[in-house]
């Protein structure tokens, strides 16, 4: 295993390419606890939105 | 819904050595994707097989996935006859692997993790190049956004 920086894969830079790096600059400006704090909340929306989209489906 | 602060307490509380993988690591990096379940490495001692198997038990784990009523039993034999287990538990999703693959066991891994706080507890996580490689190496579609994503932080990082 090795933990240098790989080379190039141009499938992985084609990725690349639609990635928001503002969003990661953001993220990147945070602690730890509030990158966290983050990926609850984003986990929380979640299941609300599928719980609405299951009452919706029940409820037509 | 995972709640990754009890999965976590439980295995710090069970004093467990285990390193975080996966997703959560990644967010430990900043990666703003979603992740659903905890990943963890744990050192196959016996000794920790038994405190893993202890942290768990209360929350129940089961195999996630698996028809209900399959007689799996959350066991230290179970967990020394096999090697990584895909799990639902009470408290969420959490995968326990022996080894990952391009990262090998967890004393293999040790060596490259940093230490952070996760939700009041020291533990250790992948550092990012190790936790970029072992996506590379493990090679599934469904990471190489994730792969991209982990590549562009460590850009931004430098």
């Amino acid at each position: 295993m090795t933990s240098d920086r790989a080379e190039s894969d141009p499938v992985i830079e084609a990725f690349k390419k639609d990635i928001d790096r503002t969003l990661l600059r953001e993220n990147l400006r945070r602690s730890v606890a509030e990158r966290l704090a983050n990926l609850v909340a984003l986990q929380e929306l979640a299941e609300e939105a599928r719980r609405a989209g299951k009452r919706v489906v029940r409820e037509p | 819904m995972t709640d990754f602060e009890q999965l976590i307490g439980a295995l710090v509380g069970a004093e467990v050595e285990f390193l975080v993988v996966g997703g959560l690591a990644a967010t430990v990096h900043g990666s703003a994707r979603l992740t659903q379940d905890v990943d963890v490495v744990y050192a196959r001692s016996e000794a920790n097989i038994a405190r893993l198997v202890a942290a768990l038990r209360p929350h129940k784990p089961y195999l996630r996935g698996a028809p209900a009523g399959l007689p799996f039993e959350w066991s230290t034999a179970t967990v020394q006859r096999g090697l990584n287990f895909t799990l639902t538990t009470r408290v969420g999703d959490i995968d326990v692997l022996g080894e990952i693959v391009g990262g090998g066991p967890y004393e293999a891994l040790a060596k490259h993790t940093i230490e952070v706080d996760l939700f009041g507890h020291a533990c250790r996580c992948l550092d990012l190049p190790t936790l970029i490689a072992t996506k590379r190496a493990a090679g599934r579609p469904r990471d190489l956004e994730a792969v991209a994503e982990l590549e562009a932080l460590q850009e931004e990082s430098v």
